[in-house]
């Protein structure tokens, strides 16, 4: 058999042109062709997509032009600079892509010491939260493989602990929280607190300011712990009414037990 | 003289209370080898006054309108002092009570009780059966919650497969092309005021019938033959000789009566969301169908038989014809003697239907 050699573009193309006719034969066009067309491709063309689909922006329904611009409605022209495709992002607009959606967490980037050595060897939010295969931030993200890329761990550290605790608490009361909902139990403010003291514990992450992290994170805890003990109470009191139950239902018992003894005496 | 004396007997004076005492407390006899099962008639009407007063107290804060229902009982859970104790108590009651109705009708089917001249007491007590049932199914949307919205869009769905009137008699009830608003004002019109009436006054008449016939013996294995009663005139079963009701059974009442409220209290306390799933904390959403909406644990039976079926009509008229044959029994088992190990036909029978309903339940549960 006669080895044959096809030349890139030409695989390129006729990719494309098998997406094209897979996607129209499956009712998919209108759709996503970015999705489409790139994930029958081999090689770094396609190597995107199936990160992407395991990131939390998949889940949350975050295409692929909401970063890199262009048309995913229209295959054709998707990649036309009129459509607005951008391509990859340049180093130093990459907070600024981000933070078109997590706004209060560019103007905290911004003002930090990260931010401010943007495009001078500083990092971007890729740096530390990847790109493509973007997962639900955690403290994970702060460790020594990563900061170090930069600058020593030492202070890192000192945030990471400060931090540890709060996000311990935080996990904590959310599956207490979830418990009660799951009981019926009125719990609309303390989500409502836990959502706020939430809220502001992740803006610390990105101020990088070791000190403040650690003034900030008590504040946050001494909300979280006065979440804690409306939940305790709560289940102090049903602890207390399950003792009560018990005395009512010995009672109870008790009483029928007499009855019975007063039925039999009269039986006889 | 005490002052209740004194009161005793200016009601006396003016009523007889004294005659009617004797008559109907002390005087009334009731047969030697009475037994416990004979209790849980008292224990369904407390059951149902329990109800009653609970549901009352619950209709002073629940508001029957779709947009604050939901809200309604929330605030009675969690705000209300004991608005969670009187709202457990008439969910779990409801449950239990259906339970007690179970057994009270087993009981009365082992011991041959709903034979000639019970009939009446059969019929009547059946149709009871079914009432609290369906005061249960109506009670059971008012929460307004998934549970509740679902449960009743299943439920009232299967209606539409009676030929001809099903789809309009599945608007007439639902009050709309599907469960919403105007079905919550109905079924709340049929739980709070319809029902409890007619159950009311059919336990009256279930009462009359138990009154005009006298309480049945218990069966033995000596009984003559024949022990239900030959003949074409009136008579009343005076059990000459027996023990009075009071003291002597109101005495065993209590007995049982003390022992369901321990058993209420104790799924109220220690087990209060056995009845519950956490789709009952959700409040109701018509553009969201949660993944597994089973209907209440009596139901499930009924369910499992319309899916076992290829179509709905058919699951519907084997149902139907169950139900007939169950409420028409005394009609078809006209036998003689009532001592279930002398009627073998009948034993096979009745454990074969329960066993089946129970299996039936149990895979309507798991399916
Ligand atoms: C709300 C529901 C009901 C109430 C409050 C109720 C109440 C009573 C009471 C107080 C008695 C007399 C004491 C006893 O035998 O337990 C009785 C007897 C009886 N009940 Fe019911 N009952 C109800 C439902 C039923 C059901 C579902 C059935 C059967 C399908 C039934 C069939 C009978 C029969 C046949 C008797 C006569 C028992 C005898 O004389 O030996 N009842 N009921």
């Amino acid at each position: 058999m006669i080895p044959v050699r096809i030349s890139a573009p030409i695989r390129i193309l006729a990719t494309l042109l098998f997406s094209l006719a897979v996607s129209v034969a499956t009712g998919h066009a209108q759709e996503n062709s970015c999705v489409t067309c790139h994930g029958a491709m081999p090689g770094k063309y396609g190597a995107p997509v199936p990160l992407w689909k395991s990131s939390i922006h998949a889940e949350n329904n975050v295409f692929c032009h909401e970063c890199h611009g262009g048309d995913p409605k229209d295959l054709g022209n998707a990649m036309k600079p009129d459509r607005g495709f951008k391509g990859v992002p340049k180093e130093t607009a990459i907070p600024e892509t981000c933070g078109r959606c997590h706004v209060g967490v560019l103007k905290d980037f911004l003002g930090s010491a990260h931010g401010k050595r943007l495009g001078s060897g500083g990092p971007t939010c890729v740096t530390c939260h990847g790109n493509h295969a973007v997962k639900k931030a955690s403290l994970e993200i702060i460790n020594e493989k990563t900061c170090t890329k930069c600058h020593t761990y030492e202070r890192a550290r000192l945030m990471k602990q400060a931090m540890q605790e709060t996000e311990g608490m935080i996990t904590t009361l959310d599956a207490r929280i979830e418990s009660l909902k799951l009981q019926g139990k009125a719990s609309e403010t303390m989500e409502q607190g836990l959502f706020n003291a939430r809220n502001r514990f992740h803006t610390l992450f990105h101020n990088v300011i070791a000190e403040k992290v650690r003034s900030e994170s008590a504040a946050i805890k001494k909300d979280l712990g006065t979440i804690g003990a409306q939940i305790d109470a709560i289940e102090q009191a049903e602890q207390k009414r399950k003792m009560v139950g018990a005395a009512a239902i010995g009672g109870l018992l008790l009483a029928a037990l007499l009855f019975r003894l007063l039925g039999k005496t009269y039986d006889n | 003289m005490t002052l209740v004396r004194k009161l005793y007997d200016w009601v006396e004076v003016r009523l007889g209370i004294s005659e009617v005492i004797e008559k109907e407390m002390t005087g009334y006899l009731l047969p030697r080898t009475i037994n416990n099962w004979y209790s849980l008639g008292s224990v369904l009407l407390f059951a149902f006054t329990l109800q009653v007063i609970s549901g009352i107290l619950l209709l002073i804060y629940y508001v029957p309108d779709a947009d604050k229902a939901f809200k309604s009982v929330s605030v009675i859970m969690n705000e209300i002092p004991f608005g969670w104790l009187i709202r457990l108590c008439h969910a779990v009651g409801s449950n239990l009570m259906v339970a007690t109705l179970f057994l009270h009708m087993f009981s009365v089917l082992f011991m041959g009780s709903y034979k000639k001249p019970r009939e009446l007491q059969w019929v009547s007590g059946f149709t009871l059966l079914n009432l609290v049932m369906g005061i249960s199914l109506t009670g059971y949307l008012l929460p307004w919650s998934q549970l509740s919205f679902w449960a009743t869009t299943v439920a009232t769905n299967s209606v539409g497969a009676i030929p001809v009137i099903g789809e309009y008699l599945v608007e007439f009830v639902r009050g709309g092309k599907l469960v919403g608003p105007p079905t919550l004002g109905r079924f709340f019109a049929v739980h709070v005021a319809v029902l409890p009436l007619v159950i009311a006054g059919l336990i009256g008449a279930h009462l009359f019938f138990l009154k005009r016939t006298g309480i049945s013996a218990p069966p033995t294995r000596n009984d003559p033959a024949t022990t239900t009663r030959q003949g074409s005139s009136y008579h009343y079963d005076k059990h000459e000789g027996g023990i009075p009701f009071f003291p002597n059974f109101f005495l065993h009442d209590m007995t049982s009566v003390s022992i369901y409220m321990a058993c209420l209290l104790g799924v109220v306390f220690f087990s209060p969301y056995l009845f519950f799933t956490p789709d009952s904390f959700v409040p109701a959403n018509p553009f969201q169908t949660p993944a597994h909406i089973k209907p209440e644990w009596y139901f499930l039976a009924n369910y499992q038989i319309l899916k076992i079926f290829p179509s709905e009509i058919i699951g519907l008229t084997v149902q139907g014809a169950g139900m007939t044959f169950i409420a028409l029994l005394p009609f078809v088992d006209r036998g003689d003697g009532r001592y279930p190990l002398k009627r073998p036909l009948f034993m096979v029978c009745s454990l074969g239907g329960i066993a089946m309903f129970i299996a039936l339940s149990i895979w309507g549960h798991l399916s």
